[in-house]
This record gives structure tokens, C-alpha cells and sequence, in this order.
């Protein structure tokens, strides 16, 4: 970033409702600038070390007392209760994506994460969305149901989703110059390609045409449709 | 042109405001110049205002402030809810209704079988066209 | 039922002076009036008493107080209602005939009609008296022309409305088609 732009107030984050910001997380890190300060770090955050305690003396009572009050933090009660899934969105739901790369694509709900995120599939081979994880605000409930009886997905976690850290490779001069063509393909991981192919391939026997070619049209609202009358 | 419909006891009606919307009625007194006695086999009678009534072509033939038993009998015989919703103006508030009550799967389906209809009728019309060139 | 939905309803309220040595057993009155509720009706049960009678509430009781609901509210009846009111001038009397299934029915128009045609305002209108009045007794012709069992009159200006207030737009793109058929 120019120096002249640093000095520019940040702008504030924007909120779509309560308590979701209209910017996602790696958007909130880029408009924070976290991410200067990290390379001022060598790649990593600064940490302030906790001063040592200075060691009580036993015996002596201290003569004066503390001119000060000495403020106790508050203590935190507060449990973070698992996330409320709405009423209408039970496994085997099909749900439409508002928000994203999908926006507007029927998926099928697979059941919900302990991050309280929902696991969805598009399946893959019917409408190009993978085992995916969306917020349920970003999302409207249909009323039509899937059956998912024998999809597993015990296996697939928060974790699965966390995108493996990757070493940014530094552009030399000649990389730059090179046909960005030349550019190698990211190769998604066997493991993750067999865990959508395990998913899918029980969901899509299951799947008839019809729901099929639903589920490969997006949603669009058209002129007249009123979406708060409309019926999903 | 002269009218054709009339406010006449035993003229069928239909609702067009609020709740109610859709429902057929008949005129079984007049109160006065805004507002009908209106009865139905399944409703207590009551007054309702013009204002909020439509009329249609259907007229039966019962006595001022019939009684349910002899308005449920002349519905029966002339049959003029049933002919109401087979007419066109019956077919074109049923189709309104559905649309409404439609999920968006029933959409998408309708979609279809629409792109379906279309697609046979522009081949046809495409093969008379080439035909008659 | 079609009885709800008025402002004013009927009651009964039945009172008397209160026993004395003298007259150990006191006229008791019974009254017939409008009004939003039973305090207020009984409030206006003394108002009139102590017009016509020696009686007040501080010297009087009252021995109940009841609605008063319409038998038949499915059949149009005519009711002519006999009225007493305060203008800016003075006090007049007048004579009104309404058609309704209800007499609060009845009541309730004669207040809003009081009101347009005349700036009365409820507080100032004593009803006298009201009857059930035959269709041959009526005196209005504007209530007689509705005694016609083979009435018959087309209904003319009729505009296409939204079907509810939700659809309402104050401000329309084309003028209203009112073609008469």
C-alpha cells in the first residue's frame, strides 16, 4: 500500500444484520491490514509477553495500602450456546444460496456443523457446488425435501473445511514476465475429491430427473415476484 | 348498452376485498342503497357493503330472506357456484390462487412443462411456415 | 356474530331512590340506553333520572345494569328513532328512519348521520325514544323505496379496487375505468 493511502480512516464494517457483517473474514483481514502487520512480523503476529508477577513477600504486612483500586475484571458467565437451526431446514432440505460464488443454486442440506455452520452439497455433478459450509442467514429454505438416507458424513468436520496453509511463492523478475498461462493449476487433494464422490454418489441415486434438473437451475426473481409473498 | 347485472334477491355475488376474497355470496335482502343482506349455506347471514361485492351473470330463484334450507336447496339445483368456477372469470381466480399457494418447486415445474409447450408449439408453427414459403 | 363492531351499545339499567322510613319501597326505574360501556351507561341512567324524577345518585341505587343484544340480527327491520339535540342555537327535536339488521345498527347511523349533516356530536343528542316501525308506517321515502320484494337497480361507477389494503397505492398510472355494464 502507498503511504499516502495509510492515513486514510479505515472504513467502518458494514452490517447486513445483527451481528453479520456485510464483509467476510478474509475481506474484514484484507480492510483491517492485519496482514501488514504480519509481515512487519516475519509472519506472525506480535505477542506482548505477560509481565512476570513480582513474587509476594511472605510476612510483612505492606504498609499503606494500595492508593489505587484495583480493578478485578468481570467474570464471564457467558456460555456460547449452539447456533438455532430454523425450523424449516431439516436434513434433506433444499436450500437456496443467497450469497457468494453460488448465489441463486438449489443445494441440498446435509445436516448442520458444530460451528453451528450448515454442511451443504450441490451434489457436485448436478449443479457445480461442493460440500460446502454456509451460514444459515445466507440462506432460504424450500419446502421441498431429499431423501439422504445412507449419505455419511460423520467424517466431515469443520477441519475438513480449513484450507491448508500454503508458502506464497515469491514472483521473481523472470516468473513475471512469464505467460501467466504457464501458471500452474492448483490440484484439489484425492482426499477431497473421494469425500465428494462418497457423498454424492448415494445422494444421486436417490436424486429423480426431475429433482435433479431442479436442482441444477438457479433461482431468480422475475419481474412482478413479490419474494416476501412468494411461498418456498 | 343496457345493464345486465343486476341487485336483485337471489343474484350471486362475489367478495373482492380483504380475507374474504374469492367468495361467492347471495344477495338475500337489500338494506339500503350501500349495503346487501348476503347469505351463503355455510355462513350466518349478514350485511355487507357494495363497495366490497362484485356481481355476476348467476341470479337464483328464492324469496326474500330465505330461509338456509331453501337457499342451499336452489344453490343445489342450479348449480351456479360450480358454473361460476367453470367459467372464465372462475378458471382466471383459480389460477391466481394456485399461483399464490405454489412452492418453488410447483414454480419450477410449471416452468418446464411451459418451455415444453412452447418448444412443440414453435416447431409446428416453424413447419407450416417453411411449408407455406 | 353481526353484533359487534358499534361504538355505542345498548343497555338496560334498572335503578331506584334509595328506602326511606317514609317509603320503604321506592318506584323503580328502568331505563334504555346507548353508550360505549356499563359505567358510562349508568352514568347516564342518573344523568336522565334526575332530569325527570327526584332522584340522584347520591341518594339512589342502582340494581342492575345489562346489555341489551338484537334478536333477530339477521333480518333487515326499518327503526325510527325519535332524538333530542343541542345545536349552537338551541334544542331540537327530530324524527329519523334507518334501515339495519341491528338497532345499535340503527343508532350508530343516526350518530354519524347527526354528525355530517349537522356538527352534532354524540354528547349532545338525547335519543328519546326507537321502534321497530312496519314497512307501511314508515314516513321517508328514501326508507320506503327499499320495501319492494322484486327490487331490482344496477350498481353504476363501479371501480376496479385492491383487494386489500396491503395493494393500496396512493398514486395511480391510468385513470380508473368505471363503464357502466
Amino acid at each position: 500500500m502507498a503511504p499516502a493511502k495509510k492515513k486514510e480512516p479505515r472504513a467502518p464494517a458494514k452490517e447486513l444484520g445483527p451481528g453479520i457483517s456485510a464483509q467476510g473474514r478474509s475481506k474484514t483481514y484484507k480492510r483491517r491490514g492485519l496482514w501488514a502487520i504480519k509481515k512487519k512480523n516475519g509472519g506472525k503476529f506480535p505477542v506482548h509477553e505477560k509481565q512476570a508477577k513480582p513474587a509476594e513477600t511472605e510476612g510483612k504486612a505492606p504498609r499503606f495500602y494500595p492508593a489505587d483500586d484495583v480493578k478485578t475484571p468481570l467474570k464471564r458467565r457467558h456460555v456460547q450456546k449452539p447456533t438455532k437451526l430454523r425450523s424449516s431446514i431439516t436434513p434433506g432440505t433444499v436450500l437456496i444460496l443467497l450469497a457468494g460464488r453460488f448465489k441463486g443454486k438449489r443445494v441440498v442440506f446435509l445436516g448442520q456443523l458444530p460451528s453451528g455452520l450448515l454442511l451443504v452439497t450441490g451434489p457436485f455433478r448436478v449443479n457445480g457446488v461442493p460440500l460446502k459450509r454456509v451460514n444459515q442467514v445466507y440462506v432460504i429454505a424450500t419446502s421441498t425435501k431429499v431423501d439422504i438416507k445412507g449419505v455419511d458424513i460423520s467424517k466431515i468436520d469443520d477441519a475438513y473445511f480449513k484450507a491448508a496453509e500454503e508458502p506464497k511463492k515469491k514472483k521473481g523478475e523472470d516468473e513475471f514476465f512469464k505467460a501467466d498461462a504457464e501458471e500452474e493449476k492448483k490440484e484439489l487433494s484425492k482426499e477431497y475429491i473421494a469425500r465428494q464422490k462418497e457423498v454424492d454418489s448415494v445422494l444421486l441415486k436417490a436424486l429423480k430427473p426431475e429433482l435433479k434438473g431442479y436442482l441444477g437451475s438457479r433461482f431468480t426473481l422475475k419481474a412482478h415476484d413479490r419474494p416476501h409473498l412468494l411461498k418456498f | 348498452m343496457p345493464f345486465s347485472r343486476y341487485v336483485e334477491i337471489g343474484r350471486v355475488a362475489l367478495i373482492n376485498y380483504g380475507e374474504e376474497y374469492g367468495k361467492l355470496v347471495v344477495i338475500s335482502d337489500v338494506v339500503d342503497q350501500n349495503r346487501a343482506l348476503v347469505d351463503r349455506p355455510d355462513e350466518v347471514r349478514r350485511i355487507i357493503n357494495f363497495k366490497r361485492l362484485v356481481l355476476t351473470d348467476f341470479k337464483i330463484d328464492i324469496p326474500r330472506l330465505a330461509k338456509k334450507k331453501v337457499l342451499s336447496a336452489a344453490l343445489e339445483e342450479s348449480e351456479v357456484f360450480s358454473k361460476f368456477e367453470n367459467s372464465t372469470w372462475g378458471k382466471k381466480l383459480a389460477k391466481r390462487a394456485l399461483k399464490t399457494t405454489q412452492t418453488d418447486f410447483e414454480r419450477y415445474q410449471a416452468a418446464v412443462a411451459r418451455k415444453k409447450t412452447s418448444a412443440a408449439v414453435k416447431k409446428v408453427f416453424n413447419k407450416l411456415k417453411s411449408a407455406s414459403e | 356474530m353481526v353484533q359487534g363492531g358499534y361504538k355505542y351499545h345498548q343497555y338496560q339499567v334498572v335503578g331506584r331512590h334509595l328506602p326511606t322510613e317514609k317509603e320503604p319501597e321506592p318506584t323503580i326505574y328502568r331505563m334504555k340506553l346507548w353508550a360505549t360501556d356499563p359505567v358510562r351507561a349508568k352514568s347516564k341512567f342518573w344523568y336522565f333520572l334526575r332530569k325527570l324524577r327526584k332522584v340522584k345518585k347520591a341518594n339512589g341505587q342502582i340494581l342492575a345494569a345489562n346489555e341489551i343484544f338484537e334478536k333477530k340480527p339477521t333480518t333487515v327491520k326499518n327503526f325510527g328513532v325519535w332524538v333530542r339535540y343541542q345545536s349552537r342555537t338551541g334544542y331540537h327535536n327530530m324524527y329519523k328512519e334507518y334501515r339495519d339488521t341491528t338497532l345499535n345498527g340503527a343508532v350508530e347511523q343516526l350518530y354519524q348521520e347527526m354528525a355530517s349533516r349537522h356538527r352534532v356530536r354524540a354528547p349532545c343528542m338525547q335519543i328519546i325514544k326507537t321502534a321497530t316501525v312496519p314497512a307501511a308506517m314508515t314516513k321517508r321515502v328514501n326508507i320506503k323505496q327499499f320495501h319492494d320484494s322484486k327490487i331490482k337497480f344496477p350498481l353504476t361507477r363501479r371501480m376496479a379496487r385492491p383487494s386489500s389494503r396491503t395493494f393500496k397505492t396512493t398514486f395511480k398510472a391510468v385513470r380508473p375505468n368505471v363503464a357502466m355494464h
